[in-house]
C-alpha cells in the first residue's frame, strides 16, 4: 500500500490529490486547492505546496509523514505576461469643440452666435447673435439676471458655463436658450469666434452638430470646408450636449501612434507586422508561422520596450539571461481604452483603440527538477517530477463521467491556455497558447478604466446587479430579488458585484448592461479565440471539426460563463464541449493532480 | 485657537451655566469674528427669512427631497462652525437639488438634535424617501426612509471641513439618490486636527442646540425665503 500525493502548481492555484494505491487499485482520499505562492516554477511555490499538502492530509485524517511519494507536475514550462498598447489618440486644436455629457445641461435646441465673456456683454453690439461664456466666479443667479437684462437689448442664443449650473440658470431665464455647463477649462474657450451650441433632450444625443452637413448649414461652409469638419462631427457622436467653435486652424484629429513592428521568427519562415495595424493582422502574422521560435519587437519603439520588459521579468524569474528567453506564442486582442482627449476643455474622454498582447515564454525543465529536489530535502519524502502537464490533464479529465478517448482537453488557466489531444491508441499531442484569465482581467480593467487589477478580477468573476431600493436589487438578467432586512447603505443605488461574501459596490458610473457587455466581450475575445486556435493546432489536419469531444478544465473553466461561451462557440463546429467533472466530484479542478496520482498507479 | 478665543469660550460656558433658566441674557453677547455663536433675532439671519407653517405633512411627490433643520438652525445659531452663513448653506443645498431637476421642502425637527435622527425623520417625511438632516454647526447626513436611523446613505460628520461646494454636492447627490441614479459619494475630507481644534466649540454649539429640544413637538413645516 502506498500513499501518493499528486501536486499541480498552477499560475493561480496549487492543487493536491491524495490517493492510496493497493496493487493497481487506486482510491482517492482527499484533495485541496490553495492559492499559488509566488510565480509558477519558482522556489516561492514551496510554501503553497506545503500548505496544500497539509490541508489534504488533514482532510484525510493522516499525518504528513504517512506520505510515501509526492509527484509534482512537470509544470508546462510556460509563463505568460500581458501588456496593453494604445495605438490612437484624439487631439483637439484651438479648442474648437466641446463634446461631453454633463448630466444636467440647460435648455434645449441649437444656438449659433459669437462667443462673448459675461463681463463684456455691455460692449456687445445689438443686431447679431451672441453666446455667453461665464466662469465659475459668477453665481447662477447673477448669470441668469445678467443674461435676462442683456437679452432686452441683445440677441442671446446660448451659454457656456464652467460650474454645474445649467438647470439653475435655465430655470431663471425669461427667454430660454441652450446651455452647456461643466466646461472645466472655460478660459480656453476662444472669445469673439462664431460658435454653435446644441443640447439634446434627456435620453437623446445631439443630431445637428454630429452631422457634417448640419455643421456646414450652421456655419455656411463650402464643400471643401465640410470635408474638414468630418472628424469633428464624428467625435461629437453620442454626446448629449456639444459646442463647435469656428476658429481659423481648429481641427480634431485622430492620430495613429506608431507603436513599432513585431517580428515573428520560426519555421518555415518568419513574418513581420506593425502593431498599429490591429490585432487581426498581428494574429495573421503569428498564424502564418507554423513553429514559432521567438517573437521580437522593433528596438526603440513601444512594442520593443514591452517585449524587452517581458524578457527581463522572465529572465529574473527563471534565473536565465534575457537573451536566452524565447517567446513562443503571442495573442493580440483589439480593445478600447478611455483616454482624456488632448486639447479638450471639458474633461472629454475618448475611447482610443488599443491592442492587448499576451505572450508566453518557454522556461527550461530543470526548474521543476530543482523545485522537486528542494521539496524532497525539506519534507524528507521522495519527490518526483511526473509527466507533461497536458498529458496529466488528459488523464485527470478522463475521470469525468461520460468521457473516453479520443478526447481533447482545454486547460484554461490564468496565464495560458493549454490544449492536448489523446487519440484512441493513447498517443497524443499538446500545445500551450498565450492568453487566459489574466488577459481577460487586463481587458476589463482597461476598457472600464478601473483603478486596480483586483476590481477587474471581481467584475470578471462575479455577476452584476443594480441596487434599486434598500430592499431589492435587479440582477443583470433583469430579475428582481427582495431582501427581508435593509441592505447596507454603502451599496444603496449602486452597481454592485455579487461576491459570495456579499455585495461590493463598483466605483464606475456605467449601466450594468455596458459593464456586462465589456466583460462578456473580453472573455469571448480571449477564450473563444484561444479555444479555436488551440483545437486547430492540435488537430492532425488543422481543422477544428476533427475533434468530437472537448473537456474544459482549469481555473477559468470554473467561471460562471466562460464554459458556456466556449461551448456555444464550439457548437458551431459541431464539437461537443463541456466543463469537466474530475472524479465525478471535483468539477473542473484537480485534473492534473489527479492525473499525476493515476499515472503512477498505472505504472506500478 | 488663541488665548483670547479660549477665554471667550470659557466665559460663555460659565455664563450659560449660570443663566440656564434665563437664557435670554445671552442676547447681549457680542458677535464673534467666526464660529457662529451669535444670537440674532429669530426671523432674520443674513437674508434668510424663516416662518413655521404648522405640523409638517408626509409628502407624496416622488420628486421632492426634504431638508430638515435642527432646532437651533437659524433661530439661535446663524452660521456653521467655520462661519458659513446658514443662508448660504441652504442656498447651496437647494441649488444642488434644483440643478438635478428635483424639488425641496423644508421642515424643522424639535424632538431631537441628533443629526442622524433629524435626517431619518426628514427621509420619512419625504415623498422620494430621501432626506437631508442638517445641524446648526454644519454636520449633515443624507438618509433614506427604509434604512435604520443610525445607518445612513452619506454622512458628513466633520463640520469644520464642510464648505459651500460640499453643501452643493450634498444637495446634488441627495437628488440623484431620489432619482435612483448611481451617484459617486461626495469626497469627504479628513483632518485629524479638526477635532482638537473645534471640539470645544462644537460641544458648545450642540449644547445650545439641545436646550431647544422639545420632545413633544412635532416636525414643523417651514417657509423659507432667501430675499
Amino acid at each position: 500500500m502506498t500513499l501518493v500525493a499528486g501536486v499541480d502548481i498552477g499560475n493561480a492555484t496549487t492543487e493536491v490529490a491524495l490517493a492510496r494505491v493497493v496493487g493497481n487499485e487506486i482510491a482517492f482520499l482527499a484533495s485541496s486547492t490553495i492559492p499559488t505562492t509566488g510565480i509558477k516554477g519558482t522556489e516561492a511555490n514551496l510554501q503553497g505546496v506545503f500548505h496544500a499538502l497539509q490541508v489534504a492530509i488533514d482532510k484525510a485524517g493522516l499525518a504528513l509523514h504517512d506520505l510515501d511519494l509526492i509527484r509534482v507536475n512537470e509544470a508546462a514550462p510556460v509563463i505568460g505576461d500581458v501588456a496593453m498598447e494604445t495605438i490612437t489618440e484624439t487631439v483637439i486644436t484651438e479648442s474648437t469643440m466641446i463634446g461631453h455629457n454633463p448630466t444636467t445641461p440647460g435648455g434645449l435646441g441649437i444656438g449659433v452666435g459669437t462667443t462673448v465673456h459675461i463681463t463684456d456683454l455691455d460692449s456687445a453690439t445689438p443686431g447679431e447673435p451672441w453666446i455667453v461664456v461665464a466662469d465659475a466666479a459668477h453665481p447662477y443667479d447673477v448669470v441668469a439676471s445678467v443674461i435676462n437684462e442683456a437679452s432686452k437689448r441683445l440677441e442671446i442664443t446660448g451659454a457656456i458655463l464652467q460650474a454645474d449650473d445649467g438647470t439653475l440658470v435655465h430655470n431663471r431665464l425669461t427667454t430660454k436658450i441652450p446651455i452647456v455647463d461643466e466646461v472645466r477649462l472655460i478660459d480656453k474657450v476662444p472669445l469673439g469666434m462664431l460658435a454653435a451650441i446644441e443640447v439634446a433632450e434627456v435620453g437623446r444625443i445631439v443630431e445637428t452638430l454630429s452631422n457634417p452637413y448640419g455643421i456646414a448649414t450652421l456655419f455656411k461652409l463650402d464643400n471643401e470646408d465640410t470635408k474638414q469638419v468630418v472628424p469633428l462631427a464624428r467625435s461629437l457622436v453620442g454626446n448629449r450636449s456639444a459646442v463647435v467653435i469656428k476658429t481659423p486652424k481648429g481641427d480634431v484629429q485622430e492620430r495613429r501612434i506608431p507603436a513599432g513592428r513585431i517580428t515573428v521568427h520560426g519555421e518555415p519562415r518568419g513574418s513581420e507586422v506593425d502593431v498599429d495595424r490591429g490585432a487581426e493582422e498581428i494574429m495573421d502574422a503569428v498564424t502564418s508561422v507554423r513553429a514559432v521560435s521567438d517573437v521580437t519587437g522593433e528596438p526603440g519603439t513601444n512594442v520593443g520596450g514591452m517585449m524587452e520588459k517581458v524578457r527581463v521579468t522572465m529572465a529574473q524569474l527563471t534565473e536565465q539571461q534575457p537573451r536566452d528567453i524565447r517567446i513562443t506564442d503571442l495573442l493580440a486582442v483589439d480593445t478600447h481604452v478611455p483616454r482624456e482627449v488632448a486639447g479638450g476643455i471639458a474633461n472629454e474622454f475618448s475611447m482610443e483603440a488599443a491592442v492587448g498582447i499576451a505572450v508566453m515564454v518557454k522556461t527550461d525543465r530543470l526548474q521543476m527538477e530543482r523545485l522537486a529536489a528542494k521539496l524532497a530535502a525539506q519534507i524528507s519524502i521522495p519527490v518526483e517530477v511526473g509527466g507533461i502537464e497536458a498529458d496529466m490533464a488528459i488523464r485527470g479529465a478522463l475521470t469525468t463521467p461520460g468521457t473516453a478517448a479520443p478526447i481533447a482537453v482545454l486547460d484554461m488557466g490564468a496565464g495560458s491556455t493549454d490544449a492536448s489531444v489523446m487519440r484512441a491508441d493513447g498517443s497524443g499531442v499538446s500545445i500551450h497558447l498565450a492568453g487566459a484569465g489574466n488577459m481577460v482581467t487586463l481587458m476589463i480593467q482597461s476598457e472600464l478604466g478601473l483603478d486596480t487589477f483586483d476590481a477587474a478580477e471581481d467584475v470578471k468573476r462575479y455577476p452584476l446587479a443594480k441596487v434599486e431600493t434598500v430592499f431589492n436589487i435587479r440582477h443583470e438578467d433583469g430579475t428582481v430579488q427582495f431582501f427581508e432586512a435593509p441592505l447596507p447603505p454603502q451599496v444603496y443605488a449602486r452597481v454592485v458585484v455579487l461576491k459570495p461574501e456579499g455585495m461590493v459596490p463598483l466605483d464606475i458610473d456605467l449601466p450594468v448592461e455596458t459593464i456586462r457587455q465589456v466583460r462578456i466581450r473580453a472573455k469571448q475575445r480571449v477564450f473563444v479565440t484561444n479555444a479555436i486556435r488551440a483545437l486547430r493546432k492540435v488537430s492532425p489536419n488543422d481543422n477544428v471539426r476533427d475533434i468530437d469531444f472537448v473537456v474544459l478544465v482549469g481555473g477559468s473553466a470554473l467561471d460562471f460563463e466562460i464554459p458556456q461561451l466556449v461551448t456555444s462557440a464550439l457548437a458551431d463546429y459541431r464539437v461537443v464541449a463541456g466543463r469537466a467533472n474530475i472524479r465525478g466530484m471535483e468539477g473542473a479542478r484537480n485534473a492534473v493532480a489527479t492525473g499525476l496520482a493515476l499515472t503512477w498507479a498505472e505504472e506500478q | 485657537m488663541d488665548q483670547a478665543t479660549i477665554k471667550r469660550l470659557v466665559e460663555e460656558v460659565v455664563r450659560e451655566l449660570a443663566a440656564q433658566p434665563a437664557a435670554a441674557d445671552t442676547a447681549t453677547v457680542s458677535k464673534p469674528a467666526r464660529g457662529g455663536v451669535t444670537n440674532m433675532t429669530p426671523t432674520t439671519a443674513g437674508n434668510l427669512t424663516i416662518s413655521e407653517t404648522g405640523d409638517a405633512a408626509r409628502g407624496t411627490d416622488p420628486k421632492e427631497v426634504v431638508i430638515a433643520l435642527s432646532p437651533a438652525f437659524s433661530t439661535k445659531i446663524h452660521e456653521t462652525i467655520i462661519g458659513i452663513p446658514h443662508a448660504a448653506v441652504l442656498k447651496e443645498i437647494c441649488a444642488g437639488i434644483e440643478e438635478e431637476g428635483l424639488k425641496y421642502r423644508f421642515v424643522r425637527m424639535y424632538k431631537t438634535a441628533d443629526v442622524g435622527f433629524v435626517a431619518h425623520e426628514a427621509a420619512k417625511l419625504s415623498g422620494s424617501g430621501i432626506g437631508i438632516g442638517i445641524q446648526s454647526r454644519g454636520t449633515t447626513v443624507i438618509h433614506q426612509k427604509d434604512l435604520p436611523p443610525l445607518s445612513n446613505v452619506e454622512l458628513f460628520s466633520q463640520s469644520p471641513l464642510i464648505d459651500e461646494a460640499t453643501f452643493r454636492a450634498i444637495g446634488k447627490n441627495a437628488a440623484k439618490y431620489a432619482k435612483g441614479e448611481n451617484p459617486t459619494p461626495v469626497p469627504i475630507r479628513n483632518d485629524q486636527m479638526a477635532r482638537p481644534k473645534y471640539q470645544a466649540i462644537a460641544a458648545l454649539l450642540h449644547n445650545k442646540e439641545t436646550t431647544l429640544v422639545d420632545s413633544s413637538k412635532k416636525p414643523q413645516g417651514l417657509q423659507i425665503s432667501f430675499a
